[in-house]
């Protein structure tokens, strides 16, 4: 949602006019809209997309949902989970103790329930899911591709484990050593395709020990968002995706190192910390 | 004794209450008042407490201050150790997770929730979706319910009701769905919604899994709860009005929240509301 998504190969996506895309995850925000907001999704199996309740709805995800642009099969966590889980243990299948009774069992119609060849009782079971391409932003990498992820995970182990390819950026790029000194890897460089550096590559999401969640530039994107897929396109992908050439040409846009001190200064102290969450009044 | 405090103070001390000691409880994300209430429980109410934090899956977390999404490394804080989703989720489905707490846009007289889309047959309003929600519903062993939004003004003579007959979706699962089919006959481990607290009282479900009115706050009345209701809910014997929480419990939550992030929850009228002791 708001820490480490993948922003600068998503915005590198976008800009290289990449369409069609089956998006698959679990609680995302700014990652996916964007996506949307550039009409690059055509379904989405993600089990979130919004802002929580502090700007709400996902505007330009929900239009593309509601306009019939982007085909919904909306997922579960823990469905997603086992899914992926079956796919890493190369089986056919996953059981899973709930969503029976829910209109999620309905709206998949991969979902079968069987019977327990020891108990008898139903159980349902999900087909495996590997996706064709997981993309992670982490804080740092080695030169053989080894991924170290600060901070809570998530789902992205998961993912790095059973998708065909694994697209990275990192922070930092360091050597083996230095890796290990930072307390080593959790991606094996086997299940890496692709590394790229890219300081601030999750901007305006946090990749914290580096930089807090941009919530002012999160902001900024609400208000073009929520005018209309027109505007938004005007207003922020043309200045902040299209025109931005390179990775360095959009931090110089969200205003350099000005920005990048800005999001950095809540380590200085929890006041430094709460300052950048105040509402601009 | 209570003492002066906001709409979503109380809020916060309702949703504490339903704690018990001894037990894994987990809040998920986009829900600051639920966070909240189980730092005020863990502290006040239910020492004990294993507090599982949201989208970061730290255990037993002392964040400085709540900050305004949940992932954010601030909530994480001093954690004593972690799970990792996979983990937690296994330890929903095996009926380890002690309570869960559940929203939605529509809640119905079943407790089934939905936060996937309005619009039965046709699409009205995509919502963001229900993250773990459908799993947890299932086989967390209880769930509290709440909605901050149960007061519903009509908009140009229309309401748009939280409390619903009937869920356009069911992303959540309550005591029974449209078909009839209860949690028994699905064999779920988990015992299903027991509580919703509102914005306007507190309630159960009775033996029939049907939403109850069980308490009032100070400022609310019977006739708020029907007038915002899609249908009649049922009522207990005795309704009662519920206390204000205590000093300690409000210190607790000023010092946590001085951002105020809980009452984004609740309905811009709502925010400022004072309720006197």
């Amino acid at each position: 949602m708001s820490s480490r998504e993948p922003m600068a190969l998503i915005r590198s996506i976008i800009r290289n006019r990449v369409n069609g895309l089956t998006v698959v995850g679990s609680a995302h925000g700014i990652d996916i809209d964007l996506l949307c907001g550039a009409n690059a999704v055509s379904a989405s199996q993600e089990s979130y997309v919004g802002f929580e309740q502090d700007f709400g709805m996902a505007h330009n995800y929900r239009r593309g949902c509601e306009s019939g642009e982007i085909e919904i099969q909306d997922n579960c966590c823990y469905t997603l989970v086992q899914q992926l889980r079956a796919s890493i243990q190369g089986l056919p299948f996953m059981p899973i103790q709930s969503v029976r009774g829910t209109d999620f069992e309905k709206d998949h119609p991969s979902y079968k329930t069987i019977q327990s060849p020891y108990s008898g009782e139903d159980i349902l079971v999900v087909p495996p899911l590997t996706p064709d391409v997981a993309i992670i932003h982490a804080q740092y990498a080695d030169l053989h591709g080894n991924l170290r992820i600060e901070g809570p995970p998530v789902v992205d182990l998961l993912f790095a484990q059973a998708s065909r390819t694994v697209l990275a950026t990192v922070e930092k790029i360091v050597t083996n050593e230095e890796l290990k000194r930072l307390g080593g890897a959790n991606i094996p460089y086997f299940y890496v395709s692709y590394i790229a550096e890219a300081p601030m590559g999750a901007h305006p999401t946090a990749c914290y020990p580096f930089y807090a969640y941009d919530r002012e530039h999160t902001e900024l994107y609400m208000s073009a968002a929520k005018e209309g897929s027109t505007a938004f396109k005007k207003k922020y992908l043309k200045d902040f995706v299209y025109e931005c050439e390179s990775h360095e040409e959009y931090l110089h846009r969200i205003g350099g190192e000005d920005t990048r001190a800005r999001l950095s200064s809540w380590k200085e102290s929890t006041d430094a910390w709460m300052e950048l969450y105040k509402e601009s009044t | 004794m209570g003492k002066n405090c906001t709409l979503g103070e109380l809020l916060i001390d309702q949703l504490a209450r339903t704690v018990e000691d001894d037990t894994l409880v987990f809040h998920g994300f986009g829900s600051p008042l639920v966070q909240i209430a189980l730092h005020v429980a863990k502290r006040v109410y239910t020492p004990n407490l294993v507090l599982v934090a949201g989208a970061t899956y730290g255990v037993n977390p002392d964040p400085p201050f709540i900050a305004p999404t949940t992932n954010d490394w601030v909530h994480d804080r001093n954690s004593e150790c972690h799970l990792s989703i996979g983990e937690l989720f296994d330890l929903s489905a095996s009926g380890r997770l002690g309570r869960m707490f559940l929203s939605g846009l529509q809640i119905d007289r079943w407790g089934n929730t939905n936060v996937t889309q309005l619009g039965r047959k046709t699409l009205k309003l995509k919502l963001p979706g229900g993250g773990g929600a459908c799993n947890l519903s299932c086989n967390a062993k209880n769930i509290t319910l709440w909605t901050a939004a149960h007061r519903s003004e009509p908009v140009k003579g229309k309401r748009r009701y939280r409390i619903v007959s009937q869920c356009d979706y069911v992303t959540g699962f309550g005591h029974k769905n449209a078909d009839g089919i209860t949690r028994r006959q699905l064999g779920y481990r988990g015992n299903g919604p027991q509580c919703l607290v509102t914005d306007l009282g507190v309630f159960d479900f009775d033996q029939d899994g049907h939403l109850q009115l069980n308490a009032l706050y100070p400022h609310t009345t019977v006739d708020d709860v029907l007038e915002n209701t899609e249908f009649e809910p049922r009522m207990k014997k005795e309704v009662k009005t519920v206390s204000l929480p205590s000093l300690e419990v409000l210190s607790i939550i000023r010092k946590l929240d001085p951002l105020r992030i809980h009452e984004k929850e609740l309905l811009p009228g709502d925010r400022s509301l004072t309720l006197e002791a």
